[in-house]
């Protein structure tokens, strides 16, 4: 690699636009010469349409009309299937891959698809294919997950489970037999239904056997992080900024530092003042008041919007960049590229990520 | 052990939706929602299902019913939408004939053992519960038919006139709604399956359970909410009560021409930014079901706040 990999990282609640501004961020570094890459998860259709995908895949497709730029949805499962190949024996990795067990935690972990986010971003840094990668993160835990998952993972193949059904200490394969002959196990199927617990045992026994590798893959990822540009998309609602400052509070954990909140469908500052002041130009008065009275809502809307924001700003003293609210979400690559035009402070930040 | 729920015998494979029917013989809206002894609120992450959840709780019992709000997943929301700084395993009473549950794990599975299960208090709980716990975090089915199993419980304790549960996103319901099959496909026998069976039927008995799901007038939110509607319709797992659009923009009474004569300017600038958002939400709320629509609350700064005054707004369409 002759040149550091560019990684941005885009996270924040679902619903507040976080995919569309992967995708502008995307585009501009795309304008820039760069040989970009943004790595989606889940995009609305239309905006996938706009970039050209349309099944799940970890290999990026290049986006029709933008030189420069590739794009990809995140196809969990194949990540899993990666992880399990490439750090367990081949023989147990095929064991594991048939396991319904397997499926079902791969499927239900909170922080499985987060983590599968952050181990394709890693071996897309490894790749060595891209001056640039911008990655939309899984709405789960509000992003945190996205950071919390590395760790999070590892522990769990570690052996949470298996401790939890065994007590203390970990068993190996011959321990197990011993341990299946326990009554308890014999009352709790009996209860459950099912030689359950048996086969889960057995299971969790072949996953442990990939933790000192992932473990240490867990360190890697945790670094690409940590060397990335992360900015905290939100808009103004009171459910999202709540997110936002949950997030805040336990990032230190993970030794993360936001480079930006993006607060998207922002209100200019300038209508709470307007608002304030008579509507000139119109001489119809029934209508003077009617777009006065909404000048009135919308106003007092931009003033919520400072307030919530202020807080975030002030408390936690990182940048903010605010993207104005457009009526009609970008639908094309034109308006994805359009988006983020005169937006104060973002491409001084990209140029310097 | 005795399973003896009266509403077993109740179970009826009717076709639970009504979205085949006009907006007309859903009227008595949300007087039909809280006719129900299950509502299960859900929607895509981030459209106000705690909001409503909380409002139709607080509309409930200023009816004069006894009811309970329970948390599924993550319960601050909820919390902050009735104006509590967190909710319990205990519930807590809220205000006159409102209560507030959040289900916590650990006293879940207990729970699930002694009172739902049955398992006797002879056998080791401890155990049996740090046995559960793994095979809910690994097998398909277990911890949400343990979370389902919450609610439904509350209901046939017969203690409460409506139990609201602020249920998982959309993306994670499929797999709360469709747990009893799961585990009755994977448990052969015993108790497991027997409580199962009995959550199966309590869910698709129109006259008890109901699913409300709540929506935003936007794409992604419409897109998943008709996914979902089509998938529960062929499932028939429960009713869909309602389809709730929230945060929808009043038409303003003027024309794009009107507002364009007015010079540049934030009045300019927020009448078309109004236009344009009431002509998208229009189209998206015209491929979803015609059931009242709550609006946009402007400049409201707290959850409780938010909820309060949609509760206003749901007792005037009654």
């Amino acid at each position: 690699m002759s040149r550091e990999t560019t990684t941005v990282i885009v996270t924040g609640a679902g619903g507040v636009g976080k995919t569309t501004m992967s995708a502008a961020v995307a585009m501009r570094l795309a304008g820039a010469d760069r040989r970009t890459v943004v790595m989606t998860v889940d995009p609305a259709r239309r905006l996938a349409d706009a970039l050209d995908l349309h099944s799940l895949a970890n290999e990026p497709t290049p986006v029709p009309g933008v030189s420069g730029l590739w794009a990809s949805t995140l196809d969990a499962s194949a990540s899993w299937e990666g992880v399990v190949h490439r750090y367990s024996d081949p023989d147990v990795a095929e064991r594991l891959l048939k396991n319904n067990y397997f499926r079902a935690i791969a499927d239900r972990f909170p922080a499985a698809q987060s983590f599968a986010a952050a181990e394709t971003m890693a071996m897309m840094i490894e790749s060595g294919h891209w001056d640039a990668i911008v990655v939309d993160t899984p709405p789960s835990a509000g992003g945190l997950d996205f950071f919390l998952s590395p760790s999070q993972t590892a522990e769990l193949i570690g052996g949470k489970l298996l401790r939890w059904l065994t007590g203390s200490q970990l068993p190996g394969r011959r321990f197990l037999y011993r341990f299946t002959g326990r009554p308890i196990l014999k009352i709790a199927d009996a209860v459950l239904g099912g030689p359950l617990l048996e086969d889960v045992a057995e299971f969790l026994l072949d996953l442990r056997t990939m933790y000192d590798q992932l473990a240490a893959r867990a360190e890697t990822i945790k670094r690409h992080q940590q060397r990335a540009t992360t900015l905290v998309a939100t808009t103004a609602d009171p459910a999202p900024v709540a997110e936002v400052l949950r997030f805040f509070e336990e990032l230190t954990d993970v030794s993360i530092e936001p480079a930006a909140v993006i607060l998207n469908r922002a209100l200019p500052l300038d209508w709470t003042p307007a608002s304030r002041q008579p509507i000139r130009g119109i001489p119809d008065a029934e209508l003077r008041a009617v777009l006065k009275a909404n000048l009135v809502r919308w106003g007092g809307e931009a003033r919520r919007q400072a307030t919530s924001m202020e807080g975030i700003a002030g408390r936690y003293g990182v940048p903010l960049i605010t993207v104005p609210w457009v009526a009609e979400s970008p639908t094309s690559v034109d308006s994805l590229g359009r988006l983020l035009d005169g937006v104060e402070g973002l491409d001084d930040l990209i140029a310097k990520a | 052990m005795s399973h003896g729920s009266p509403l077993r015998l109740r179970l009826q494979r009717t076709r639970p939706t009504i979205l085949s029917e006009g907006p007309q013989e859903r009227c008595g809206y949300p007087e039909a929602m809280l006719e129900h002894r299950l509502l299960i609120v859900s929607g895509k992450g981030g459209v106000g299902k705690s909001a409503v959840s909380a409002a139709l709780g607080i509309l409930a019992a200023r009816r004069g019913k006894r009811v309970l709000v329970l948390a599924m997943i993550q319960p601050s929301g909820l919390a902050a939408h009735l104006g509590v700084d967190s909710l319990s395993y205990e519930p807590t009473r809220i205000r006159p004939g409102l209560f507030g549950v959040a289900i916590d794990r650990s006293h879940a599975l207990e729970e699930y053992l002694g009172l739902q299960l049955h398992v006797p208090r002879s056998l080791p709980m401890r155990q049996l519960s740090g046995a559960l716990n793994v095979l809910a975090d690994t097998a398909p089915g277990i911890r949400e038919i343990v979370t389902m199993g919450k609610p439904i419980f509350e209901v046939l304790r017969g203690e409460w006139d409506l139990v609201i549960a602020d249920a998982p996103p959309l993306g994670q319901l499929q797999s709360y709604l469709s747990a009893p099959q799961t585990i009755t496909g994977l448990v052969p026998t015993g108790a497991v399956r027997e409580q199962a069976a009995r959550l199966e039927s309590t869910l698709a008995d129109p006259a008890t359970s109901g699913l409300l799901l709540v929506t935003t007038p936007e794409e992604l939110a419409v897109l998943e909410t008709r996914e979902a509607i089509a998938q529960i319709d062929a499932d028939r797992q429960i009713l869909i009560t309602g389809v709730v659009a929230n945060r929808v923009l009043e038409p303003l009474g003027v024309t794009a021409h009107d507002v364009g004569a007015l010079p540049d300017g934030p009045a300019r600038a927020a009448g078309l930014l109004h236009l344009g958002l009431v002509e998208s939400q229009s189209s998206w709320l015209s491929s979803i079901p015609n059931d009242p629509r709550l609006p946009f609350l402007f400049g409201f700064h707290t959850p409780a706040e938010v909820a309060a005054r949609l509760a206003e707004i749901c007792e005037a369409f009654a």
